[in-house]
């Protein structure tokens, strides 16, 4: 096993965040020669971190990277990821996970926003609240999450999953505005309340067990289903996008 | 004085009638001449085949709705990425890349001269904008007339002299190049709800039909005496079975230029379609290029398709919403006041898909079955049918029949059956693809005289010259050379000036728009037209005295003035 400690120094006064794409846990496999950017300045990755590597390891599997520190403006960490463990001591910057295949992210505090945008596979954990975006996919694109899972302890932003195709978001507090917006696959799950899920679905399931607001007019009520023993109201929708998903609320307001 | 002489290059120029000779080209100040002095700076093209800077005589690169393209897609940024470099600005995107993503890629495959295939006049500013940062083609803008109120209306009153006034007025107002008609009456039926399904049909409240905003426009041209003929996207476009349309409008066409065609028909892969539906779709390629084949008065363009990912966009908004029917993805419509419209869909062209192989087989056998390349010239219609990047490839199909074989056997399987592609030997020589590429266009869009598309002395100095050997190359077996060597020229000079060399841009460049002002006379000047002048006051949401661009819209004017018969 190797263990990589990322100890960020203050930021000095900075506050242009730092692009960290490099801090993958593959890439610690051949040393600590990385570089992260501020802006257009490249950093060595011990101008930014104080450094510590503990054992050894020969595969990205056996590879834990820990970073601590005021992370919260550290950007696209574990993007491409694709086998070992990340760990977040604080919060997390935007666009961590992107495009994630495998492995493991686990979040202690809180995410800003696209968190896992357009992962294929892993699993993410966010023990915090998640910003905007989370599990998404980006602007003008098709498809957004294949694959994996991303769970968030805390609450979730606007356009959670959006255009989610595949795999399995939870959320365990609310959402905000349009989770699961254009979804055409996967699970989406959220224990809390949200606003106007679902919307322009095409496939997939979304479960809502507490409120849904501003429910669209769009879906069709099929009758009720039972979840986590729960008793949840189905439709199915949206009949605007000629869509064949399932969404499940625990109760529905419509807009006056 | 700047002065520069090409050695040892391997000449193909059609419009001089050089055919492969090893010469030299003398440029002095941006014009080929006949000899420079001994101070000249020497570029030794050893050899390599080197001809006029290309010309694209239909592609979508600027205005309006080639920007809506952008907006609409942001995902096509994330392709194309570049960096900025040396005099190069950073860019990005695939099938609406940025205007100098645009530039840069054109340059490097020795473009050096285009047309945008068409342009709103309402918009006509936002064209000419993007022109400015297109900075190493001279370009100029095919003007959409197709759906024009007045000119509707005086072609119902019978005034062929009217409707070339108001030609004449709309061209100058706008700086613009040609005579466009997309889907003639047919974006104005949709802006009612409906089409035209064909050349007959009347275009609702004017009562006019197609045929007859073409003949009255063909006509109306050539009273301007415009360098360019009528340029013509056909009615029901991408239809099975629109073939016979195509026929009819090609049918209508007189002989009327000695020194060029009279229409030149755009894109018509995508008008040779049989078939009742998608069902029994098929090639009718043959008809089509056996009419062109009897008529030297028409000019057409492939609009080849190639596969993978592109966007379309075009003023024919009926169009796209029938094709949005099918895809159900995004799509965008845009209604220009008095004039036109446009729509635009992303599309995916997939082998897999047997409409999309047949498309792909069609181009290629207008091509292959039009004798003379100069009456069928190279396009993909960029980037409706495939962003202009995929020239070389498709110049690699034409010359190169076991290409097309091993293409071919990558399509869908019942592809066959439906083209008569797999029948077809011919492989085109170096010198019809120089003909499809710049010699071709020069003649078809009037600009030779303007020293474009050729190396004559008194031409303008735009050379391309390609790191082929064409007495070493065998484009039959070898042609991902060919393809390789028409990505990349090893020198694309414009104006005097290497511009690009080996795949980078080495200078920021200007680009010249060539526009058309017909000269006529006070009784025809549509600006002290009463009816004119209070239609526009009336219906438009501009004043007339907002409407022209200036000419300090234009980076390096270069105006072309016709004598008319008004």
């Amino acid at each position: 096993m190797m263990r990589v400690t990322l100890a960020m120094k203050p930021m000095g006064g900075w506050s242009i965040p730092i692009e960290a794409e490099s801090i993958v846990p593959v890439n610690f496999l051949s040393g600590t020669d990385l570089s992260v950017w501020r802006g257009n300045r490249e950093l060595g990755i011990e101008e930014a971190f104080s450094v510590l590597v503990e054992g050894d390891a020969d595969r990205a599997e056996d590879v834990e990277v820990v970073l601590s520190g005021e992370t919260a403006r550290l950007k696209r960490v574990g993007e491409y990821m694709g086998a070992g463990k990340i760990t977040v001591l604080g919060d997390i910057g935007m666009h961590c996970g992107n495009f994630m295949s495998g492995g493991m992210i686990e979040i202690q505090g809180n995410a800003d926003g696209w968190l896992g945008r357009e992962m294929a596979g892993g699993s993410i954990i966010c023990r915090g609240n998640a910003a905007d975006y989370c599990a998404s996919g980006y602007r003008g694109g098709r498809k957004g999450m294949t694959g994996g899972s991303v769970e968030v302890f805390g609450r979730a932003g606007d356009f959670l999953a959006e255009n989610l195709a595949g795999g399995t978001v939870v959320v365990h507090g609310d959402a905000g505005d349009m989770p699961g917006a254009e979804m055409r696959g996967g699970t989406l799950i959220i224990h809390g309340d949200c606003r106007r899920p679902a919307a322009n679905m095409k496939n997939g399931a979304c479960y809502v067990y507490g409120t849904a607001r501003w429910m669209l007019p769009t879906f069709r009520k099929v009758g009720t289903a039972q979840q986590d023993g729960r008793t949840l109201i189905q439709f199915t929708g949206d009949v605007a996008n000629r869509g064949k998903g399932n969404l499940f609320v625990g109760n529905y307001e419509y807009l006056d | 004085m700047t002065e520069l002489l090409v050695k040892n290059a391997h000449v193909i120029d059609p419009l001089s009638g050089i055919n492969g000779e090893t010469m030299d080209i003398a440029i002095r100040d941006g014009k080929i001449v006949e000899e420079v002095s001994a101070a000249a700076d020497v570029i030794d093209a050893r050899g390599m085949l080197t001809m006029p800077g290309g010309i694209d005589s239909h592609t979508h690169i600027c205005g309006t709705k080639v920007n809506f393209g952008r907006y609409m897609s942001p995902e096509d940024m994330r392709a194309g990425r570049t960096p900025r470099r040396g005099p190069m600005h950073a860019t990005s995107g695939y099938s609406v890349p940025t205007t100098y993503g645009n530039s840069y890629r054109y340059s490097v495959m020795g473009y050096t001269t285009l047309l945008e295939g068409a342009m709103a006049p309402l918009e006509a500013r936002h064209t000419h904008e993007e022109f400015a940062y297109t900075p190493l083609q001279d370009t100029m803008a095919n003007t959409l007339f197709d759906g024009n109120w007045s000119i509707m209306e005086a072609i119902r009153d019978g005034d062929v002299k009217r409707v070339a006034a108001i030609i004449a007025w709309m061209l100058t107002a706008v700086k613009g190049f040609a005579v466009k008609l997309t889907n003639p009456g047919g974006t104005e039926a949709w802006q009612w709800g409906k089409n035209v399904s064909c050349i007959r049909d009347p275009v609702p409240y004017f009562e006019v039909t197609p045929a007859e905003i073409i003949r009255s426009a063909i006509e109306a041209n050539e009273l301007l005496h415009l360098p360019h003929s009528v340029h013509l996207h056909c009615n029901n476009l991408g239809t099975p079975g629109n073939y016979t349309c195509t026929l009819g409008s090609m049918g209508l066409v007189p002989d009327l230029n000695p020194k060029r065609q009279t229409l030149y028909a755009t894109h018509v892969q995508f008008h040779a379609y049989g078939g009742s539906g998608w069902k029994d779709f098929s090639s009718k390629s043959e008809p089509i290029a056996n009419l062109v084949n009897m008529r030297p008065q028409i000019v057409m363009d492939m609009g080849q398709v190639m596969f993978g990912r592109t966007t379309t966009m075009t003023a024919d908004g009926p169009m796209e919403f029938n094709l949005y029917r099918l895809h159900h993805e995004k799509w965008s419509n845009h209604d220009v006041e008095l004039e036109t419209g446009s729509g635009i869909i992303p599309v995916i062209y997939r082998r897999k898909n047997l409409v999309n192989s047949i498309m792909w087989a069609i181009g290629l056998e207008l091509a292959l079955l039009t004798k003379s390349p100069w009456q069928c010239l190279l396009t993909t219609d960029n980037p409706n049918g495939a962003p202009f990047v995929k020239y070389p490839e498709i110049i690699g199909l034409l010359m190169s029949r076991r290409y097309r074989d091993a293409e071919f056997a990558k399509v869908h399987p019942d592809t066959g059956s439906r083209v008569p592609l797999p029948a077809i030997d011919r492989e085109m020589d170096w010198y019809e693809i120089a003909v499809m590429t710049r010699a071709g266009q020069a003649r078809a869009l009037g600009i030779q005289d303007l020293g474009k598309g050729h190396l004559a002395p008194g031409a303008d100095a735009d050379v391309a010259i390609y790191p082929i050997r064409i007495d070493e190359v065998d484009p039959s077996a070898e042609f991902q050379k060919v393809i390789d060597g028409f990505s990349r020229t090893e020198y694309t000079i414009k104006r005097g000036r290497v511009v690009a060399r080996r795949g980078e841009c080495v200078v920021h460049g200007s680009n010249a728009t060539i526009w058309v002002r017909p000269k006529v006379s006070e009784n025809y000047d549509m600006g002290k037209d009463p009816d004119f002048v209070e239609k526009f006051d009336r219906y438009y949401t501009v004043r007339m005295s907002n409407y022209p661009v200036q000419e300090n819209y234009l980076s390096r004017s270069r105006c072309i003035e016709t004598e008319t018969e008004l």
